[in-house]
């Protein structure tokens, strides 16, 4: 069923109900696996997403590569380059949209997704830390509702904070759209923020992540037509949203890290103000 | 290991309790500047050095900085782990989430969890992955592998004996793939990778025991580096004795306890040097294990699940903790259904051993 646009000039609500500038519900949480290094799992909306880190660790012998080449596909990477590599794998479920596809290992959207992700990611990272060795990624897509790519990149940033590896900042990552099509040509058309699956498919809409509170752009993938006059509002409330999404996701590592201190799992911090007394 | 996804918390309640969050954080701030700006010279100074270096004030007992936050841009402090400089405003910024530690004037973050760093003189548990012709790269939980050459174990047939071709060649007789073993980092690389050695009695290939892995370094419990890292203690129910390997970097072994080289360097005293090599080499490099008794194995297994409760609550694995779990442990088999066979310690159980281990 196409998507409705014309009632939204009406009362200013979008077909979920929410305004313009407001994102969906938004709910992480991390150390979700115990045997990983680092995990999370993060609800955007009805986009719901599970990662898993491993690493930094230094990938040994491949297995059967003595018996046979055939196993020793992919991934080889690592080996002897100064900086850690970071490889990102994306599983979509089968379930988790409504029409139940088959996504094989090699489609190129997910290719891209993986590629986008690991670039972004590697350079916040601190990877020069990690010579010789690969930090893997794996994302698994359960319920598929829109704003993939910021879900996916919201939640390896998550993990990736869990597993303590050193890096520049948050890579947080939202999606924005406008309210009318790009073959209405409507002048007046508000940019809308982070789209649902039914508004992507009908509506331009870009996907921005901002590294950390500033307005540094990480990364920018627009893949729909959209009127040039349009864009400079839809990045604006696009990093705009990436701020709000980086407040959200800094609160939950801050909840998790002051509970393990009342817990006692980890030693308390020293304040700075007691240095300058001695 | 299970998954764990808790149920979303119901959005009010979740706001009300961040709200509360913020203005305890607000109302701290408040009370703390204007504690700070008595007449003393002392609190002057320490609000200036609040005001300029600290970017939002802390909880002083439960502060956690996160990536991306500023811990000062104070030029007099130097940046330690866990944290980069910002070339342009020369501030001091957290790369990790973790808490604050500082040595003099080195500002260092310890994360909350991380792989494990080495650090010369650790005693680490580690598992061969490869084996290269004059060394063996070993699996210690770090972020690199860590290397053993043929030169640091102890040969065969007299203890410091020089190695020789014949031992390159038959590399794999001493330690080949999977095998596990107890080491001591000698030395570190620049790059953080660490080369092992296990020129000692007390180290080498480890057998006759169960292996298990707890996360490294940094929260969520684990082992900690202490001065008894390696013990023999005695087994309830006729288990015999029981060897526990601590290593720093999380992996822990424990074994049923066989006369150790160290017991046959006393005997050596008085029968003579000779026979201490002979007896010593036979038995060093087997991977067989030697016959070990049905309730050894059950205890054995029971410390097992102690070490896996404790990690499992958050406690610290540690020579006192593992000690005190097990005889509790012990006494709730004996008390429970199953006797001594129940060897289950997780669910409530685990909840239960960890309450009676942190109410003493």
């Amino acid at each position: 069923m196409p998507l409705d646009t014309s009632a939204y000039s009406l009362a200013l609500l979008r077909v979920d109900g929410r305004r313009w500038n407001e994102l969906r519900r938004i709910h992480a949480q991390i150390r979700t696996q115990a045997a990983a290094d680092g995990s999370s799992y993060l609800e955007m909306g009805h986009t719901k997403v599970m990662c898993v880190v491993n690493g930094p660790s230094e990938p040994g012998p491949r297995r059967g590569g003595v018996g046979g080449t055939s196993a020793a596909g992919s991934g080889g990477g690592g080996g002897q380059s100064k900086d850690a590599e970071v490889a990102v794998s994306v599983v979509v479920a089968g379930f988790s949209s409504v029409d139940r596809k088959r996504r094989g290992k090699n489609d190129k959207r997910i290719l891209e997704l993986q590629s986008t992700i690991s670039s972004a990611l590697g350079a916040s990272l601190h990877t020069h830390l990690f010579p010789h060795s690969t930090i893997s990624i794996s994302l698994h897509v359960l319920s598929l509702d829109g704003s993939l790519l910021a879900a996916l990149i919201n939640a390896a940033t998550l993990a990736c904070v869990d597993a303590g590896i050193p890096m520049t900042d948050y890579v947080a990552a939202c999606t924005a759209g406008s309210t009318s099509t790009y073959a209405a040509n409507d002048e007046s058309a508000d940019p809308l923020l982070d789209l649902n699956h039914q508004e992507e498919q009908e509506l331009p809409g870009l996907t921005v992540a901002t590294l950390g509170d500033s307005d540094r752009v990480a990364v920018l993938v627009c893949e729909s037509r959209v009127q040039v006059g349009r864009l400079e509002g839809m990045l604006a409330v696009g990093v705009d949203g990436c701020k709000q999404v980086r407040g959200i996701i800094d609160r939950v590592v801050r909840d998790k890290g002051r509970r393990m201190l009342q817990e006692g799992t980890v030693e308390k911090g020293v304040g700075l103000e007691d240095m300058d007394l001695d | 290991m299970p998954i764990t996804i808790l149920a979303p918390k119901p959005t009010r309640q979740a706001h009300s309790h961040n709200g509360h969050n913020d203005d305890d954080a607000m109302s701290d701030s408040g009370s703390d500047s204007s504690g700070a700006g008595g007449d003393d010279d002392l609190d002057e100074m320490v609000s200036a050095a609040a005001a300029a270096g600290l970017k939002s004030q802390r909880d002083s007992k439960y502060e956690i900085v996160t990536p991306g936050e500023v811990i000062t841009d104070d030029p007099q402090w130097m940046r330690g782990h866990g944290t980069y400089v910002n070339p342009a405003t020369s501030a001091i910024i957290s790369s990790v989430a973790g808490t604050v530690s500082r040595t003099n004037k080195l500002l260092s973050v310890r994360p909350l969890r991380a792989r494990y760093t080495p650090e010369v003189g650790d005693l680490v548990v580690g598992r061969i992955v490869e084996v290269q012709a004059k060394r063996w790269r070993v699996d210690v939980g770090a972020t690199q592998l860590a290397s053993l050459p043929l030169s640091a174990i102890n040969l065969p047939g007299g203890i410091l004996r020089k190695r020789t071709e014949t031992d390159e060649l038959q590399i794999r007789t001493f330690f080949a793939e999977g095998d596990l073993l107890i080491a001591e980092v000698q030395q570190l690389f620049q790059d953080g990778g660490a080369v092992l050695h296990t020129r000692s009695l007390k180290y080498g290939k480890l057998r006759n025991g169960v292996f298990v892995a707890v996360s490294g370094m940094g929260g969520g419990g684990g082992v900690v580096r202490s001065r008894r890292q390696v013990w023999t203690m005695d087994a309830a129910n006729g288990g015999g004795q029981i060897d526990v390997v601590l290593g720093v970097n999380g992996f822990v072994w424990i074994s049923k306890h066989v006369e150790t080289p160290e017991g046959l360097v006393e005997k050596a005293a008085t029968t003579g040097i000779t026979n201490l090599e002979e007896s010593v080499s036979a038995t060093m490099y087997s991977s067989q294990n030697d016959r070990i008794e049905v309730d050894t194995m059950r205890e054995i297994a029971r410390l097992r699940g102690v070490v896996i409760a404790l990690v499992e609550n958050g406690l610290r694995v540690d020579e006192d903790m593992l000690i005190r779990g097990y005889h509790e442990a012990v006494e709730m088999a004996m008390v429970s259904a199953d006797g001594l066979d129940d060897l289950y310690l997780g669910g409530e159980k685990g909840e239960q051993l960890a309450a009676v281990l942190t109410g003493i």
